[in-house]
């Protein structure tokens, strides 16, 4: 135990007096003396139940809330009364600012997250997987692939869970995201662990140096670096490599597993794009220090076009491994890194930061791929 | 009845599909975007679908793409179209080059197109939502323009 508490109260006399008087019918009703007015909540549309944006209300609303919680660094949730005179237990959150953690339209990524969960054990088609035949060197190749994700997904779990109590209570809406971010992430290790078993190959071997680009993301000094780091950066380029996926899977089992995985991975570059729209439009002075971040990102991220990675990936786009199907697999892998670093580039771009072109390592990689290819 | 592609008519029948399923569509969540669908031929056209909650709540014909805020549209020729609709027609379901992402993936057979990064990427939020309403198709005999 490192946590003592000020007050003992399984010896303290007062409280046990007062818990016996109340067990003997005496109530005062104190917790009421500090009740508001109440709000009037408003259901928008019945179909959708009871939203996030329909409690938006009054004090309780995240546009009523100071840039700067500074009165609450406890569990209290955004609009509890805290009680006068007492001191709340301070957590020690280190994110107390709302350009810290706010996104644009984070409640209703909450909500699309919490409606559009699957279940990895009963929403793929595992039981159609008797009925295609997968040739070795492909299903080889999906299992190496499967590896890479499931590090992938490790890292993509555990950087939210890292920030999330560092995060203040007020800002409740972006704690409930990250924690469906979590879940997502575990259920994408698993549906790649599960994948890589089915067959008998199992999983192959883990990347070296896609684990360094990985930490990089772990060990982020705030949490807006961590999340331009994997929300936009990462995410973004593992969503492209979800979708060049789908469209290699080797049958209609995987396509499914892909299209599943994309939509989770969709939602959290989303959220990612806003959180660093929301921080440039109201905390520019950041740009310097969040481009400083980037530069070493980026170049922390090439890790992840590891040899391994990339040849399974060949041999997936090609559907084999003679000559003619590997210069296809080139060809098709090359078209869907251009579109990775392309589509970073936009999503910086209208996040605030167009300069990320000018100055990213991506694109000297890239020349360099396409160059190596018409060596070839 | 045949029904013709592309018209209003067709994709009214696949929201008219979609709200007589609510088990499938909720079961695959809220899907909130409106998604344009260009048909280019000797005679191009453009619609706009709203999906809104569980439902297709709006199909309209536009005149330009201006006439809507579109988040994505793709963009195909009619013989691609044809192409996807008589794969899904086989089994209920694409084969697996003729699924919305393949086909606008590599090769860019069929145009993703987009002004903001955030339409774009709620082409894949939903990707789901959007293949098993097109992918309703597959009950519906259709009579090609």
């Amino acid at each position: 135990m490192s946590y003592y508490g000020s007050t003992d109260y399984s010896y303290n006399s007062d409280f046990n007096l007062r818990i016996q008087d109340i067990k003997k019918g005496s109530l005062d009703f104190g917790w009421l003396d500090d009740a508001r007015d109440t709000v009037e909540v408003r259901r928008r549309d019945p179909r959708r139940g009871l939203t996030l944006e329909d409690v938006e209300v009054g004090d309780y609303a995240i546009e009523n809330t100071p840039e700067v919680v500074r009165d609450n660094r406890g569990l209290a949730p955004r609009g509890a009364i805290l009680t006068e005179g007492s001191v709340q237990p301070d957590l020690g959150p280190t994110l107390n600012k709302k350009t810290d953690v706010w996104g644009y339209r984070v409640q209703r990524y909450w909500e699309e997250a919490m409606s559009r969960q699957w279940n990895v054990t009963t929403d793929v088609p595992w039981q159609d997987m008797d009925k295609h035949e997968i040739p070795d060197d492909i299903e080889y190749a999906f299992c190496q692939l499967c590896t890479l994700l499931s590090e992938v997904e490790m890292i993509a779990t555990d950087l939210p869970s890292k920030w999330s109590h560092h995060m203040n209570s007020h800002f409740q809406e972006v704690k409930g995201f990250i924690a469906t971010q979590c879940i997502d992430e575990a259920r994408h290790a698993e549906v790649f662990r599960k994948r890589a078993l089915a067959n008998g190959v199992g999983l192959l071997r883990a990347s070296v140096r896609g684990e360094h680009a990985l930490k990089g993301i772990l060990e982020a000094d705030s949490y807006s670096e961590g999340s331009v780091f994997l929300h936009v950066l990462g995410e973004g380029f593992i969503l492209t490599l979800f979708r060049s996926s789908e469209f290699i899977s080797p049958t209609p089992v995987e396509q499914r597993m892909f299209q599943l995985v994309m939509q989770d991975e969709a939602r959290h570059v989303s959220y990612g794009l806003q959180h660093l729209k929301y921080l440039m439009d109201n905390c520019p002075e950041v740009r310097p220090q969040i481009n400083g971040f980037l530069d070493e990102a980026e170049r922390h991220l090439t890790g992840l076009f590891n040899p391994d990675q990339l040849e399974s990936m060949i041999v997936l786009g090609g559907k084999g491994t003679t000559p003619e199907c590997i210069k296809k697999g080139i060809e098709v892998v090359g078209a869907f890194q251009g579109k990775q670093i392309a589509e970073y580039f936009h999503r910086a771009e209208r996040a605030g930061l167009p300069e990320r072109k000018e100055r990213s390592p991506l694109l000297e990689l890239q020349r360099r791929m396409l160059g190596a290819v018409q060596a070839a | 009845m045949a029904i013709k592609f592309p018209s209003v008519d067709f994709f009214q029948e696949l929201a008219r599909r979609m709200a007589a399923d609510p088990a499938g569509f909720e079961k695959l969540g809220f899907c909130d975007t409106v998604m344009g669908v260009k048909v280019e031929g000797d005679s191009s056209h453009l619609y706009a679908l709203t999906f809104d909650v569980f439902e297709c709540s709006d199909v309209r014909e536009l005149a330009s793409p201006g006439d809507a805020e579109l988040d994505f549209t793709l963009e195909a020729p009619l013989e691609l179209w044809r192409e996807m609709f008589e794969s899904i027609k086989k089994t209920g379901h694409p084969e697996p080059a003729y699924s919305l992402n393949s086909l606008s993936h590599v090769g860019d057979r069929m145009r993703v197109v987009y002004d903001e990064p955030e339409g774009h990427d709620a082409f894949y939020r939903f990707m789901a939502t959007i293949q098993a309403f097109v992918d309703q198709s597959a009950e519906l005999e259709i009579e090609w323009a």
